[in-house]
């Protein structure tokens, strides 16, 4: 009792001083919380992003209801008629009825408009469970108006804050030169980004009278399948004489899959990031922890030779360290979360506009916190228990001596510099055999962890080289002092190394993707103006542009969904868009990649097919490899070329024209190109008079290309702010880092001004100190940057997206970061050097014997 | 007799009861109701700019068996008290309602589109047996092909829910509900005269008449047919009991909600009885009709005889939705009816969009027989 009562008093008193310890420094507190901090922030950021929009996924949910168990629709995009939906409420099954449509506000924007049978859609989400969002006579939304078909839109409140710039505030919003009242109800509704009107709106709004995007079917009963259900669905829509070979079943429960699986990569590339920043985080927040170390050295001597024990002085430190990694992750998650609620809204447009996927509002989960909290303290402890236990262990009298342990840092930078190496030799072996993405970031993460590795030891190397070079007297102290500090400095040097190489990687990806994406709309636009009516429109379409004199040609493209099956394993069925067009289209827009000898008399023959580089990659499917489509069965096809495409996603496959009018597939074009002689605005107000068309189904090529390079620039944009935070984190470690060395540093440099170096001097000499280190951990990021941007364009993307990319080298990009280095490190330097010249001279001296 | 929550905590909204199909609701619109809910929010909050019921007006038929759009709120509502071969008792319930959401003149529409309406369906079937009550609820809103009601031949529906006559007046007829665990399908045939509740068919919901309904009924329904229950189908046959009722004008503010009788006794006499709970027991309003085969009938109410009518719980029930009354003590002195009713299944919350209690009911005492009790506020 009485060894337990002493122990607890020697832990309390050992916590106490250690309390004082930071009282009186409180910088290195400080900085030990800002690397938890930041580290635990852009994890959890990344995190709670990633993790909600893995959730939309698998809830997708009818707007203003419950996920539906499947939706119905036409196979080839086309509408279906809503006697359908009548068909299938009257025999009694749960459905809603909706529409999907753009439109085009009076600036030319499009917007997209969702629509159901908003009874419909509330009381099946209230029949689902009991805790649903509403019943249809408890609902806080104006049904009377919308259901008299009153021009009126809901909007969610958060997606209103979002567009209240764009729409300067304004209590309506003007859609096919109808005005719209906003209604604006909660976000629990789930409406997310979509505007939502009632079906006696839309229907005539969209020009859709009569028509239907799709039906979303509930179920109750679980024990029925999938198939089973579509079965019933169909024999009913037989029974009331509607043919039900043209339309489309979709089960809830595959789409959410084929949505994970599409955006994985998206994903995982977001989890690879925040680690990435979250390692950066934890370089500073260890150089803090060691530094506070360091300084306390003598103290733990000298509290050791006082009695008490090593235990309760490790003890006592690992509780130090607990309390700050807590202290840390909580301050880290709240901003985490606020960084979640900023990323997302940019996550959720590149999700949208890339994959078609909604994201809904989701909500934080406690394990989340639990999760940083146990992986920060992991990391914490396996990087600090080393240093704790052999500063602990360090005889007493030895301690005492306060020996730079230069010799001791020697030996590590040169182990680091070996496992670097060995590392690197294993990721260029491993690299060589990869074929999956996966795979490939894995080996990214080896070889981001072994480029810092070999840093300190360089630096050293290039110290020694210079050595003999410098002149006799002040500059031979500064080089020697340099390899002093080459060590405290090193973790900085290796977060700050780690971040520029991260952001030379992907700029230098980003960059070659535009410069490529750019090249590819180039070569793939030929024509001037793009249309895609309602199919229904089609035939008017095309007698409308034979009429017209200065239409110079039109071109067709045909589209329907469809699934490729490997004609030696027909287990594997894999989602495709079935393409066609005309022969002029395909020889003169389709950038190959490669092609068979032989190839365009056998597509012309309708022997072969081209397939999309995705399509390719993703599937490992190659030239000669034979394949089989669902529409065509029975008919077998070579693949004769893989061609490039940017701008999808999803495999793509393209047969002849002259195949596709043979195969039962439907024979009108889903969109047409035109090249005209005229003025184009003319030729888009004619089609908008004539065929009542709005101008949202109209792209000139211009528009095309410059909506492809925003949406392109939107894609990107998370990832590059996620790299700009990762630069900043570790602009902030090296700040902190040189802030401390050089208050270190104080008495070292008050003794020079008092051997008789000029103040002058002495600023120019702890400058150039630090520039030379930060310079050189520039230049070290250089290659091994081009080496990660290379990986990251040549393996990890083409493997994950199936995108071909000519890497290109952007130096302003590099040196904006080598800027932002050298600025911080500047910043650094200077700061604590004008504080110090503040001081009296003595005082400064003192800071040794303090 | 139909209710919607006539709860305490939003009584301020709507309160649909019914009274052998009477819905009143309360005048009051000085606080929005806290839980934005019910009817309150479609419809407008008051009755302006809806028809009025009005004392003296002829009901014409068939044409009164079809809608009225014009008022807020009207229902379609069968009871039965049915055997099955086997010789259990069941009960079956099926009620349409409609509901103008806005009054006739405030759409303006143009007809381009069926989907556009102001007219708003809600459907209510349930079947309770002395151990299961299986309930369901069905909404949609007025479109000629999802939910409607068409006067030749006469046709309530809602989707697949429907009451189908093979004329314009409303028997013979089949009934057809059909929901995921049960369903039914019932033959009604009826010979006998409509019978008009209140003053031929203008029904007061107060003392004061400030509120009232058009409403009439046909006690006197026989019926055949199935009934499946979790996918085991039987015959059944029994007695069934139809309420109409429209109405723009609703519950008083003080009015809390209802107990409510259809009664079918031994001596080929129905009883149609009701209690309108004030806030203490000297502001309930009482209403009744003896009524016989022949189209014949007597109303009594509590303004002209103050008590003739005694209505006394006798038995209590905790339930999901809350405390319920489930055995009554009944007695009309100037009809010699002296009697006790008992549920048949204590259970019968419809926990629907608007919760109520509403089941099959035993009767004993100076009279036998079998009847409908519905139970209003009590949640």
């Amino acid at each position: 009792m009485t060894s337990l009562s002493s122990t607890t008093s020697r832990l309390v008193l050992c916590l106490r001083l250690f309390a004082s310890h930071y009282r009186h420094a409180p910088l290195q507190a400080s900085a030990i919380l800002l690397g938890i901090m930041l580290a635990v922030t852009l994890l959890i950021g990344v995190y709670a992003t990633n993790e909600n929009a893995k959730q939309s996924y698998g809830n997708v949910s009818e707007l203003l209801s419950k996920q539906a168990r499947l939706t119905l629709s036409h196979q080839t995009q086309d509408t279906i008629d809503e006697s359908i939906y009548f068909a299938l409420a009257n025999a009694g099954f749960d459905t809603i009825a909706s529409i999907e449509g753009i439109a085009t506000d009076e600036q030319g924007r499009l917007w997209r408009l969702s629509s159901s049978d908003i009874i419909a859609a509330i009381s099946n989400g209230a029949k689902q469970d009991a805790q649903s969002t509403g019943s249809v006579i408890s609902v806080n939304i104006p049904l009377a108006e919308l259901l008299s078909g009153q021009a009126k839109v809901l909007m969610s409140q958060s997606q209103r804050d979002r567009i209240n710039k764009v729409t300067n505030q304004s209590q309506t919003i003007t859609l096919n030169k109808l005005a719209l009242d906003i209604i604006t109800i909660d976000d629990h509704w789930g409406l997310g980004s979509a505007l939502l009107a009632d079906i006696s709106l839309a229907q005539p709004l969209l020009n859709m009278q009569g028509k239907l995007s799709y039906i979303a079917v509930f179920s109750a009963d679980n024990a029925q399948t999938d198939n089973q259900l579509i079965a019933r669905l169909t024999d009913t829509l037989t029974q009331a004489g509607i043919d039900a070979s043209q339309l489309h079943f979709s089960t809830q429960s595959s789409e959410g899959e084929s949505l994970n699986a599409l955006t994985a990569s998206f994903h995982l590339n977001l989890d690879a990031m925040s680690m990435l920043a979250f390692v950066v985080g934890l370089f500073i927040a260890y150089n803090g922890v060691r530094y506070s170390l360091m300084k306390r050295q003598k103290l733990f001597v000298q509290i050791m030779q006082q009695g008490l024990d090593r235990h309760s002085v490790m003890l006592a430190l690992s509780i130090e360290l607990i309390l700050l990694v807590f202290i840390g992750c909580v301050l880290g998650f709240i901003v985490g979360l606020q960084l979640s609620q900023w990323l997302q809204p940019m996550v959720a447009i590149t999700l949208e506009q890339l994959y078609g996927a909604k994201l809904l509002p989701g909500n934080w989960q406690w394990h989340w916190f639990v999760q940083a909290l146990v992986l920060t303290l992991s990391a914490a402890f396996a990087a600090c228990i080393p240093m704790l236990i052999s500063l602990v262990n360090t005889p007493l009298a030895q301690g005492a001596q306060k020996k730079p342990q230069n010799k001791q840092f020697n030996i590590i930078h040169r182990r680091q510099f070996v496992i670097a190496v060995l590392l690197l030799l294993l990721c260029t072996l491993a690299f060589t055999l990869t074929t999956q993405y996966r795979h490939s970031l894995a080996l990214l993460g080896i070889l981001v962890v072994a480029i810092p590795l070999l840093l300190p030891q360089c630096l050293h190397w290039v110290v020694n080289f210079l050595t003999p070079f410098m002149p006799k007297g002040l500059w031979q102290y500064v080089i020697a002092e340099t390899k002093e500090i080459i060590a405290p400095l090193a973790l900085a040097m290796m977060a700050i190394l780690l971040a520029l190489c991260a952001n030379i990687a992907m700029n230098t990806l980003v960059g070659s993707f535009e410069v490529t994406l750019k090249k590819w709309l180039d070569a793939r636009l030929h024509a001037d103006l793009y249309i895609r009516p309602n199919p229904n429109q089609i035939d008017a379409l095309v007698l409308l542009l034979a009429n017209d004199t200065k239409v110079d040609a039109v071109y067709e493209q045909w589209t329907v969904d469809s699934q490729l099956n490997r004609a030696e394993t027909p287990q594997t069925l894999i989602p495709v868009h079935l393409v066609s067009r005309d022969h002029i289209s395909l020889t003169d827009t389709t950038v190959f990649k490669t092609t068979t000898d032989d190839f365009w008399p056998t597509f012309t023959a309708g022997q072969s097919v081209m397939i999309s580089e995705p399509l390719s990659i993703k599937y490992h499917l190659n030239l000669g490899d034979k394949v089989e489509l669902s529409q065509l069965k029975e008919h077998t096809l070579t693949i004769g070329a893989i061609y490039y495409d940017y701008g999808n996603p999803k495999g793509e496959v393209i047969m002849s024209q002259p195949l596709w009018q043979q195969s039962p597939l439907p024979a009108k074009p889903i969109s047409l190109a035109v090249t005209y002689q005229g003025e184009l605005t003319t030729l888009q107000n004619n089609i908008s008079q004539q065929l009542n068309l709005s101008s949202a189904y109209m792209y000139s090529q211009q528009r095309i290309k410059t909506e492809a390079i925003t949406i392109f620039n939107k894609t990107f944009s998370i990832t590059v702010v996620l790299n700009s935070l990762t630069l900043l984190v570790a602009a902030i470690g090296l700040f902190s880092a040189c802030v401390m060395l050089t208050q270190a540093r104080q008495a070292p440099l008050a003794r020079l001004y008092a051997l008789g170096v000029s103040r002058n001097q002495l600023r120019i000499m702890v400058i150039v100190q630090m520039l030379f280190i930060v310079i050189l951990t520039c230049l070290v990021a250089l290659p091994t940057g081009a080496l990660l941007g290379y990986l990251l364009i040549h393996k990890v993307t083409l493997q994950a997206f199936g995108w071909s990319i000519a890497m290109i080298w952007d130096w302003a990009a590099y040196i904006q970061v080598v800027v932002i280095a050298v600025v911080s490190c500047l910043l650094a330097v200077c700061l604590p050097l004008y504080w110090q010249t503040r001081k009296p001279l003595i005082s400064s001296l003192q800071q040794e014997v303090l | 007799m139909i209710l919607f929550t006539a709860n305490k905590v939003y009584k301020q909204g709507l309160v649909i009861i019914g009274l052998s199909l009477l819905l009143l609701a309360c005048t009051q619109a000085d606080t929005p109701p806290k839980k934005t809910n019910t009817i309150s929010t479609m419809s407008a909050q008051s009755s302006d700019g809806y028809s009025e019921v009005i004392k003296g007006k002829t009901l014409q038929f068939p044409q009164d068996h079809s809608a009225h759009n014009d008022f807020k709120i009207e229902w379609w509502y069968l009871t039965a008290n049915l055997t099955t071969a086997k010789g259990e008792d069941v009960g079956v319930q099926w009620t349409q309602f409609r509901i103008g959401m806005t009054p006739p003149d405030v759409l303006q529409t143009a007809n381009d589109n069926a989907w556009k309406t102001n007219q708003l369906y809600m459907a209510h079937a349930a079947i309770t047996s002395p151990n299961e009550h299986l309930i369901a609820e069905k909404w949609s809103r007025g479109h000629p092909k999802l939910a409607s009601v068409n006067p030749s031949p006469f046709q309530v529906r809602l989707q697949n829910w429907q009451w189908l006559s093979q004329s314009n007046e409303l028997f013979p007829a089949q009934l057809s509900v059909h929901h995921n665990n049960f369903r039914y399908q019932l033959q009604l045939t009826s010979q006998q005269p409509l019978q008009l509740q209140g003053d031929k068919g203008f029904s007061s919901k107060s003392a004061d008449q400030a509120v009232a309904s058009y409403y009439y009924s046909q006690p006197f329904i026989d019926v055949t047919g199935e009934i499946t229950r979790h996918g085991v189908t039987e015959k059944v046959s029994g007695k069934a009991w139809l309420d109409r009722e429209w109405s723009s004008q609703f519950l008083t503010k003080a009015q809390q909600g209802w107990d409510w009788f259809s009664l079918r006794l031994n001596d080929d006499s129905t009883l149609m009885v009701f209690r309108l709970r004030g806030k203490t027991e000297q502001d309930h309003f009482y209403s009744a009709r003896r009524m016989y085969a022949n189209g014949s009938g007597r109303n009594i109410n509590s303004r002209d005889n103050p008590n003739d009518i005694e209505m006394q719980p006798t038995q209590w029930q905790q339930t999901a939705l809350g405390k319920h009354p489930i055995a009554w003590r009944i007695r009309i002195n100037s009809e010699a009816i002296n009697i006790t009713t008992q549920a048949s299944n204590p259970n019968s919350d419809m926990l629907v969009s608007t919760p109520y209690w509403e089941g099959p009911i035993t009767i004993d005492g100076t009279h036998q027989g079998k009847g409908y009790m519905e139970l209003t506020g009590y949640n």
